[in-house]
């Protein structure tokens, strides 16, 4: 086993399971130098646990003062969540919606036709001839 | 020269009086005549000449028209209705309920020249705006049948011939197609953006349909035209680009009829008539312009109409 300073910190962080721990155990009885290391950063943990609390004042951390990230965060997904839900609403729609209703030239005709043959004019000057009839041009 | 008051439907309703010239008997005549004839119809578009021959069978003012040649189409029209068939079988058909007096008519026509025409006597009439010739029409005297009409563009220029080639003054036996009166529309007092007044012409009435659309008829005392609002822009095969200031629209000229469609953000127009050409970008530039709606425009347009 090599000198093992991840497992070092993982054990004083309650982190190793028995097995690890064991093996973890052997190796300092026979190696003075993580032995020492253990020691030293169980000192380091201690004095910084060991350390008053301090009451920052106000505006020292001024642009942190506002605890946004989590409001970002939060924002952030609603904004992606309405964007998905429009796109879909959008998707949904042109896929449901029916093809607006064909007018096909012959409709414009059949109803030109039949409202010239109302007009005072009406006859052989303003015979509408579509196109279907047509034999030249 | 006189305004053309005959030209109204409502020839019962016009005093004894206004119904004396010989113009007036002709065309009273001319609608209830009973006929048969072949005409050509000849007309220079913008995009060359287009012509066809068609036969023609008037009874008890029902007139029945074919192409003798092209095809086995025939289209028998009158007093509102109108039914394309082909091979005896209805192609489309539609019969209109109503329609609305007349518009003043915005020409003057004179007094009336002998003519002949045919091997026959008759009575030649001519139409103007102002000074500007718009139409010479020539009457048969003892049927009042409308032997041969041509209309000009305003430069003087002949924009359709329709003549007769063949004229029997015979009653004809028309044979009517049996149509369903599923396609019958009501004149409509919808709601439109349609101008009452466009270049000159007068929106008579309008028309709306189960379809989805609608269209309003327009005159000025002899030419017509109709604007249809639709839902889409309505597909023109064999169309050609029309471009004016105003925008660019397809366009489809057939013997005598023009049609135009274009794109608006609320669906689509077209334009379907018998002005000259001359008429033609005064009338479109009353109306909205061509703008594309777009596909969200589109899914826009089917959530919230």
């Amino acid at each position: 086993m090599s000198h093992p300073s991840v497992l070092i910190s993982a054990y004083l962080d309650g982190e190793l399971n028995r097995d690890e721990v064991g093996r973890l155990l052997d190796h300092l009885a026979a190696c003075g130098q993580c032995a020492a290391e253990l020691e030293a950063t169980q000192h380091v943990r201690t004095a910084v646990r060991s350390l008053p609390m301090m009451e920052l004042p106000g505006g020292v951390v001024s642009e942190a003062d506002p605890v946004v990230v989590p409001l970002r965060r939060n924002r952030g997904f609603l904004v992606g969540a309405a964007a998905a839900t429009a796109a879909v609403v959008i998707a949904v729609a042109a896929l449901l919606t029916p093809a607006p209703t064909s007018v096909t030239v012959s409709d414009l005709n059949s109803r030109f036709g039949a409202r010239v043959s109302l007009d005072p004019a009406f006859g052989p000057a303003k015979v509408v001839v579509p196109e279907i009839v047509q034999v030249g041009g | 020269m006189r305004k053309l008051v005959a030209l109204t439907v409502g020839l019962v309703m016009i005093p004894a009086s206004a119904m004396a010239s010989d113009l007036e008997e002709l065309l009273e005549r001319g609608h209830e005549a009973s006929y048969s004839a072949e005409q050509i119809i000849t007309c220079s578009n913008p995009d060359g000449i287009a012509d066809a021959v068609v036969r023609l069978s008037q009874s008890g003012g029902d007139l029945h028209v074919a192409a003798p040649v092209s095809s086995d189409v025939e289209i028998t029209t009158g007093y509102g209705g109108w039914v394309l068939s082909q091979a005896g079988s209805v192609v489309s058909s539609t019969e209109l309920d109503s329609s609305e007096d007349p518009a003043d008519p915005r020409y003057t026509v004179d007094d009336g020249t002998p003519a002949a025409f045919l091997g026959r006597r008759a009575t030649q009439f001519e139409m103007r705006d102002g000074d500007t010739l718009r139409a010479r029409l020539i009457f048969d005297n003892e049927t009042g049948a409308l032997l041969k009409a041509l209309t000009f563009v305003g430069d003087g220029e002949v924009y359709c011939e329709r003549r007769f080639i063949a004229f029997n003054p015979t009653p004809p036996t028309i044979e009517m197609v049996e149509v369903d009166n599923d396609n019958r529309l009501l004149r409509s007092d919808v709601e439109t953006e349609l101008p009452e007044d466009l270049a000159g012409f007068s929106r008579l009435d309008v028309y709306s349909d189960e379809d989805g659309f609608a269209f309003g008829y327009y005159s000025d005392g002899f030419f017509s035209f109709a604007i249809f609002e639709t839902p889409s822009v309505v597909a023109l095969d064999e169309a050609s680009q029309f471009q004016i200031d105003h925008g660019v629209y397809r366009v489809s000229y057939s013997p005598g009829q023009v049609i135009y469609v274009w794109e608006t953000l609320s669906g689509g127009l077209a334009m379907i008539g018998d002005l000259p050409p001359d008429m033609h970008e005064a009338v479109l530039t009353g109306l909205p312009a061509p703008e594309r709606r777009g596909w969200l425009g589109n899914v826009w347009k089917s959530l919230f109409g």
